[in-house]
Parts: C-alpha cells; structure tokens; sequence
C-alpha cells in the first residue's frame, strides 16, 4: 500500500489532459483481516484488498461526482471521464463548491502495523471467559478484525492530506438462552490500537453479558406513566445522532423545517448537557482529519451548557443557505460527564428504565419518536429490578434533551465516542 | 456486463474442500434534488472477485478489488491460507455439507445503463410538476436510486452461473405543516426491478401515485394521535410485509436460530393462526416474476421457494448449505453476499405473507373501534420475535369506518403471539422491493403481504 502517491500524480496528469482545471479526489487503499466468529469458536478468517477512489469534477457552476474501486490507470481514466460526464449534465449551482488551500499535511494514526498472532489470541481468550464465566450467553455473530487504510486528498486549490491509519475492532452480538427461554439480542464492541487488555475487560463488556444473562425472566411494565428514563451511553449516542440530524444537519436547515432554524446561540437543551465532535481527541483512536469538502477536521463544540453553538452545515448547505459550516462531517462524539454517580442516580429515581438500546423508527422532523425499549430494565424504588419486555418508550427529542435530571460521572469510551448515562424526564412509558 | 474471466481458473480448485469463486460487479446512481436544488449527482461503480473454501467446516474467504484471472488466482490461494489458518487454532472437523446438484444457471435479464443527464432530467420533470401542482408544500425532496448486482459464479460442488439483478426508484418526500406549525411527511418509492428504462420513460404515470401521496399527507396534516394501547387493527399490505420479513424472517434465518431465536424450539408448531402461510419465494410470484429474482445463490444453491409457515404451523428454516445439513433441511438458495468482498450470509429474498379470501373493505367495515395502518417506513425485530415498526401513514377505524388521520406512531409485538390473532386475510398481496435489510451486509430484499386484521399494540403519546 505504497504507491498511492505515484497513482494520485497519474490521476492529476488524466484530468489535465482532459482540461480539467477544478476537480478535487481522494484516493483510498485499504486492507481488512476479520476473525469471524460464531458460538465460541472461529468460523471464518476473511481478507479484504480493496480501493477506492472519489472524484468531484467541476464544469463552471456544474459539479459531478463520481467514485469507484478501480484506480488502475485504465479506471481512473473512466472515472475521468465519468466525472466529466456528469458535471455536463448538471445543473448550474455555485454552491456546489471545495475549500480554499489547506496546504499539505501527513497524518498517522491508531497502528499501522498488527500483531495478528496477540490478536487471535485475545480473541480466544475472550471465547474461553465467556464459555465459562457466562454459561448461558450464545454469541450468534462477531468479528474481530484489523482495518488499515492509506488514502491520499487532493484538489485544485492546491491542498494534498495524506493519511495512513489502523485499528483493531472487536464486535460481538448474542443472546441468553436457558432451556426454551432465550432474550432478545445484544451487543457490544470498540476499537482500540493496542491489545494490552483482555477483549473481556475493555469498556463495558461484562455489563452488557452480565445484563444479558439477567434478561431471560422479564415483565412487561403495567399502564402507561411518564417517568425518568436514564439512557446507557450507547443508547444516548444513538439519540444524540436522531436530534442532530432532525434539528441542526444539512437537509433541515437546507429544506427550513428544522424547529431549531434560528435558534443558534439560545438555549436549546439543559445546561449539564455538553457535547462536542472532538476527532483530535486522544481517546478517539482513528478520527476525522479531513472533510469531505477538502477542509482540516477541526474539533467543533456543538451544545455548551445547553447553548446550541452552531447547525451542523457542510459548505454547500453554508453556501446554499447564507449560514456558518462547521470543518466536521460530525462523527467522534464526545459528551462531557456529569457531577452524579450512575448509582446515586438509579437511587433517584421511584419509577423508571435504564434502557439499553431503542428500537423505533427515525423520527419526523418534528422531533416525535416511538419505539421499544430493548435491553432495558425496570428501575422501581431507587433499584434496578427486572428486565422488561413489550415495553414503548415516547416522547419528543427536542423536549427530553432540554429536560435532563442528571448526567453520570461515568463516560465509557469504545474508541470511536466517549459518552455517560444521562437520565431524562418527561418519557412517556407503556406496557401492554 | 461482465464478461467471463473466472473458469479457466476453475482447475485451481483443491481437492477435498468446497471452493466458490465469484467475480462481481455493483453499481448505483443517485440524483437528489431538494426543494429544487440539485444537491448530489453520483455514479459509483465497484468490482472485484473473492473465494471462499471450506476445509473441514472452517471457511476462508478472501477478495481483491480487481477482476483478472490472476485476482482469481491470488484469491483462491489467499482463501485456501485463511481456512488453512482457522484449522490449526481449532481441533474440530465437520464434515462437508451434500451436494445438491450441479449444472449451469442460464441468465436472466440485463443491465442496461442510461445517462445521468437523463436521470436529472426525470427528477427535474418530477420536481417542477410537484412544486407546480402543489404550492402549499413545507418541502419537497426528489430522490434517484438505481442499484444493480452483476455476479458470476464457479463452485466445486455445485451450480455455475451468471446471474443479474437490476432495480430503480424514484423516491418522493413531501412535508406540510400543521396549524401549530409542526412538521409532518410522508414518502412513497416508485419503480420496480429492472432498469430506468423499465419504468420512467413517462414520468406521467407517476402523477396519480404523487398525487395519492399528496392528499394523504394532507389529511394526515390534520391528523391526531393514536391511543396507545393494544389495539384491533387492519394491517396494511406494506405493513404485512413488514411483519413477514422483521418479525418472523428474521427468527426463522438458520444462523439466527443457531444464536437462540425463538424459532429453535417452534420448529413443527403452532405459530400463527391457521390463515397464515408464509414464504420466501425464490423468483417468481403467481406466474410472474418476483420483485427481486433469485435464480442462484452465491454457494452455488439453484434458488427454490422456502415455505416458512404452512397454514400456521412453523415448518422451516432459510439456510446456506451449512445450516441445512445441520437441521436436516435442503438449501434453496438464501445465502448471498452484498459486495464483492461479502462473504455470503443467510439473506431473504421475496418474504411474503399468502393472501386470504375477504376484501380491504370486508376487513375495515368488521372493526368497531381501532386502526388502519397503511404504510411503514421501517422495522425493526429480535431474536425472540419481538418487532416494532414505525408506522408513517394511517387512519382511525370508527364503527367500520374510516376516521381521521394519525400522526406518526409504531406498533409492537411478539411475532408469535400476534400472528396468533390474526382472523381476516384480504385476497390481495402488496409488494415493496424498494428496501435494504442490514445484518452485517446491507442488502436488497422484498417483502409483501395482504391487509391483515390482527391486534396490536400501538404507540400512543
């Protein structure tokens, strides 16, 4: 995976023979080796050689966008004239544009190189603890793999990013089977870029085979009630991603059905909450460097104290609306802790959920959402009691973020966010 | 289309082992335009071979994104390693799954590429007419999506064959404001399988179905909430192939029963009641052709139908070849892989619900007080058949009549406890092939069924 600089030079000498004169493209080699696994053994052992190249080509005000997997000189050549093709076809739009020079930068991250033998052996030594300290957990699917990539950004601005990066990702998925009682599904993963810890002690690992195994008995919550529901990391980002893209992404701010169009620099949400995409942050182990519209990746701070600091625009929404971009494509969460302890807060609490995971549809833009509680218990009295089943969660995005009763000391961290429980009020919550 | 380059590199297969070669192609063209503003025009084209080997039930897989006969050869080598690999940290063997016949699938139907000229100027066409005809819109959003599957296929033990599978839509969204001023949409996906051509050299046709899709977002605009509460409703034909692929495919999917689903112990018993009948179907549907053809799979099974439940009984499970000689079953084709560098998993194909006798009419003047749920936008089930999916367009059912409109909402369950109340089927089967199921690997299926009459619980505020 070396010579991707010498096929950029090939790739700029196409386009100029062909009067190119604005286009921008990233080159991209990549290689995976997954260790699949089903139950608890190895099932498959997968590697992946691929490429990938991504070209926007501009015609005056016209921009075309063009990708594929073959950079052989033959293939850049088509995607040349691909991308050509398609920026004639379009439509005139200045807004369609890519950022001015960012001049050139080398960027390393994660692990380059793996030590395979150290993975397979974690891996199996993962497998081992959960046949005998988690009898009941049936691990139906997983994969442990190693990703490395080398990807080279140019334009005609005159930047050029080069990156070279790597990790090891670990994901399994399972359930708790006792007889003819099984749970439903349930999940964990991270990345990380060293293997210094056993697979079955990184983040939360044990809670979730732990919370599994306590999930074959449930209860379906009775009547209907508005209580605290205090969310697990996992599924706080998961809402995170629901009210950025509903309230402050491209599309609503673009379309103007956002509720929260002009609403940057009010308080919009509770001052505990924090949030910021830090992708230089030194937990985050592979992070953005580089946008898709050609600007240095920049730490952005999205709420500070329930302040909404800025909409999350891309330079075409920038330009299309009149309104601030932000040099993030809005990935690597990170949300400040809380000054409460998760078991001060659970101890709050009279009548609620600790809910795991969401299962529902994407919300309007109304920010409306209806789902079931999946992987998630009842909390009655200040303690956790049994795990619930047949149980829907409702309410409104924009309402609970401004409605938060507390946000844990707590933040776990997989590699890629770093997130604590927060609990939050006015969830509307009903069993069968 | 691609041209052969893979079975001169047959002879490179190894003796007792099971290899699958597979060269393929994926492409995809998006247009979308939002409130009139052309924001993407893409093509993307990607192409490669792989090989998997299985050597004692340990699998190795692997791809390069050329295709050459020497990618061929490099990756029937490198597959062979991993599973190679795999056997040396492992001491157990099984042994490998029967052959089920061998030959050569012929080809069925074609790719054919069009300009992206004349995909924007469809979706320009759709567009003016839609702000034209319907001013008072909040937003309107105009979506192409074209994604074709090109694969050929080389096995030691099984059938050859060079297969295609080309579908296009054209999605549209519309969004309108309440008297409060809030939000609420709707969107409907129009096309089929097969190519632009296929479909959209008259964007006219498309207007009725525009314009149905407009006065229901329009009563929904007025629309209330439902009742939560568990709840008699009519399902849909969309929402009863929302049920036949989320909550019950899924569970029934070999590698997922292996992992606990609750269809492990149910095999031979009464799941549903007795008007439902369930299957996949491999490639046609009442003489036609299905949504999404399956000839072959990507083991080299020759693609059959899988009955999944028989007049309410849970008679089988969708396999690959591995999990069929483990449960005793024949494989008729689910396992398939997304990209070229997918190693083929248990997918569905055409999920369907069988239809009943009574008509939508029957079914909706039979209900006193509850709901008819139309259209879904997705779904969502697990392992022990507990689903939910968001349901984006409905009405209530007053005394055997049709009421207000609702706002978005969901409905939940236990797949094996509602199918149970499930009393009135209608004749007709809806279908939707416009969906991606993702389970590792997006990828495309089809689902349908009849208006159903059943109970359920639904999501209220």
């Amino acid at each position: 995976m070396s010579e991707i600089r010498a096929i950029a030079d090939s790739f700029d000498a196409i386009l100029q023979s062909k009067n190119v004169d604005k286009y921008t493209y990233t080159l991209v080699q990549s290689e995976k080796q997954e260790l699949n696994i089903e139950g608890t053994s190895f099932k498959l052992m997968r590697t992946v050689f691929n490429n990938f190249g991504s070209l926007k080509v501009f015609h005056g005000a016209r921009m075309g966008s063009v990708s594929g997997n073959d950079i052989s000189e033959e293939g850049l050549a088509k995607l040349a004239d691909d991308g050509i093709a398609a920026a004639e076809s379009a439509e005139e739009d200045p807004c369609h544009d890519f950022a001015p020079d960012q001049g050139k930068e080398v960027f390393r991250q994660g692990v380059y190189e793996p030590d395979m033998d150290r993975f397979f052996e974690r891996t199996k030594e993962f497998l081992d603890a959960v046949e005998k300290e988690y009898p009941k957990i049936r691990i139906m699917m997983g994969g442990a793999s190693f990703d490395r990539s080398h990807w080279i950004s140019r334009n005609t601005n005159g930047t050029e990013f080069e990156d070279f990066s790597g990790q090891y990702e670990f994901m399994v998925e399972f359930s708790a089977v006792d007889g003819e009682r099984t749970t439903g599904m349930n999940g964990c993963g991270f990345c990380t870029k060293d293997l210094d810890t056993p697979f079955i002690d990184m983040c939360d690992v044990r809670k979730q085979l732990e919370d599994t195994q306590n999930s074959l008995d449930t209860k379906s919550v009775e009547g209907k009630f508005e209580g605290t529901v205090i969310m697990t990391p996992s599924c706080v980002t998961q809402f995170l991603y629901m009210l950025m893209s509903n309230y402050i992404g491209n599309n609503v701010i673009i379309d103007g059905t956002s509720q929260w169009l002009d609403k940057v620099g009010e308080k919009v949400a509770d001052e505990k909450l924090t949030v910021a995409l830090k992708p230089f942050d030194e937990r985050i182990v592979v992070g953005e460097r580089g946008t898709q519209d050609g600007f240095r990746t920049e730490d952005v701070t999205i709420f500070d104290h329930g302040v909404l600091k800025t909409h999350m625009l891309n330079l075409y929404a920038s330009n299309k609306t009149g309104r601030p971009m932000i040099k993030n494509t809005g990935s690597d969460v990170v949300v400040e802790p809380g000054d409460s302890a998760l078991e001060d807060i659970i101890a709050s609490v009279d009548h609620g959920l600790l809910m795991g995971s969401f299962s529902g549809g994407q919300p309007g833009t109304n920010g409306e959402f209806s789902g079931v509680a999946k992987n998630s218990f009842l909390i009655e009295n200040g303690k956790v009691t049994d795990a619930v089943m047949e149980t829907m969660v409702n309410g409104n995005l924009g309402s609970i973020f401004a409605d938060i009763r507390a946000i844990s000391k707590e933040q776990l961290c997989d590699g890629a966010s770093v997130v604590p429980y927060i609990a939050f009020n006015g969830i509307v919550i009903s069993g069968k | 289309m691609l041209q052969d380059v893979l079975q001169s590199k047959c002879a490179l297969f190894a003796d007792g082992v099971q290899t699958v070669l597979r060269g393929q192609e994926n492409r995809s063209r998006r247009v979308v335009i939002m409130k009139g503003n052309l924001v993407q025009n893409a093509r993307s084209e990607s192409k490669g071979v792989s090989a998997r080997v299985n050597r004692d039930g340990k699998f190795g897989f692997a791809s390069v994104a050329e295709y050459t006969p020497e990618a061929a050869e490099k990756v029937i080598k490198a597959a062979t390693d991993n599973a190679l690999l795999l056997g040396r940290h492992s001491d157990s063997k099984t042994a490998l799954p029967a052959s089920f016949g061998t030959g050569t699938i012929p080809l069925y139907g074609q790719i054919v590429d069009v300009e992206q000229k004349l995909i924007i100027e469809l979706c320009r066409t759709i567009d003016d007419h839609i702000a034209k005809t319907y001013p008072d819109l909040a937003s309107r959003t105009v979506v192409y999506t074209e994604d074709s599957l090109d694969k050929i296929i080389y096995t030691s033990d099984a059938f050859n064959g060079h297969i295609v599978s080309p579908r296009c839509y054209v999605y549209v969204m519309m969004s309108a404001e309440t008297k409060d001023g809030v939000p609420v949409e709707m969107f409907k996906a129009l096309g089929g399988s097969g190519s632009f051509y296929d479909h959209f050299t008259n964007p006219e046709t498309l207007y009725p179905q525009i314009e149905e899709l407009y006065k229901r977002l329009m009563d929904k605009k007025e629309g209330v909430y439902a009742e939560a509460g568990y709840k008699t409703v009519v399902l849909g034909g969309m929402m009863g192939g929302m049920l036949a692929h989320e909550a019950v495919g899924h569970t029934v999917e070999a590698d997922l029963v292996r992992g606990g689903s609750v269809a492990g112990p149910n095999l031979g018993k009464r799941v549903a009641s007795d008007l439902v009948t369930m299957v996949d179907f491999a490639h046609t549907y009442d003489g036609k052709p299905a949504d999404l053809p399956v000839y072959l799979d990507d083991e080299g099974t020759k693609a059959e139908d899988a009955v999944l439940i028989k007049d309410g009984i849970l008679v089988g499970y969708m396999n690959d070849r591995e999990s069929a000689a483990e449960y005793g079953m024949t494989p008729v084709g689910n396992a398939r892989g997304w990209n070229f560098s997918d190693e083929p998993l248990i997918r569905m194909r055409n999920t369907c619900i069988l239809p009943g006798k009574n008509t939508v009419e029957e079914l909706i003047a039979s209900v006193d007080d509850g709901y008819y749920l139309i259209d879904s936008g997705n779904g969502q089930a697990d392992l022990t058949g507990e689903f939910m999916f968001g349901v984006t367009c409905g009405y209530e059912i007053k005394n055997g009549k049709l009421g207000r409109a609702l706002l978005d909402t969901t409905v939940s369950g236990v797949a094996f406890d509602m199918l149970k109340t499930v009393d009135m089927a209608s004749d007709k089967v809806e279908w939707s092939g416009s969906g991606f199921c993702g389970k590792k690997q997006p990828m495309a299926v089809s689902m349908g069924g009849p208006h159903l009459r059943c109970k359920i619980m639904i999501g209220g505020r």
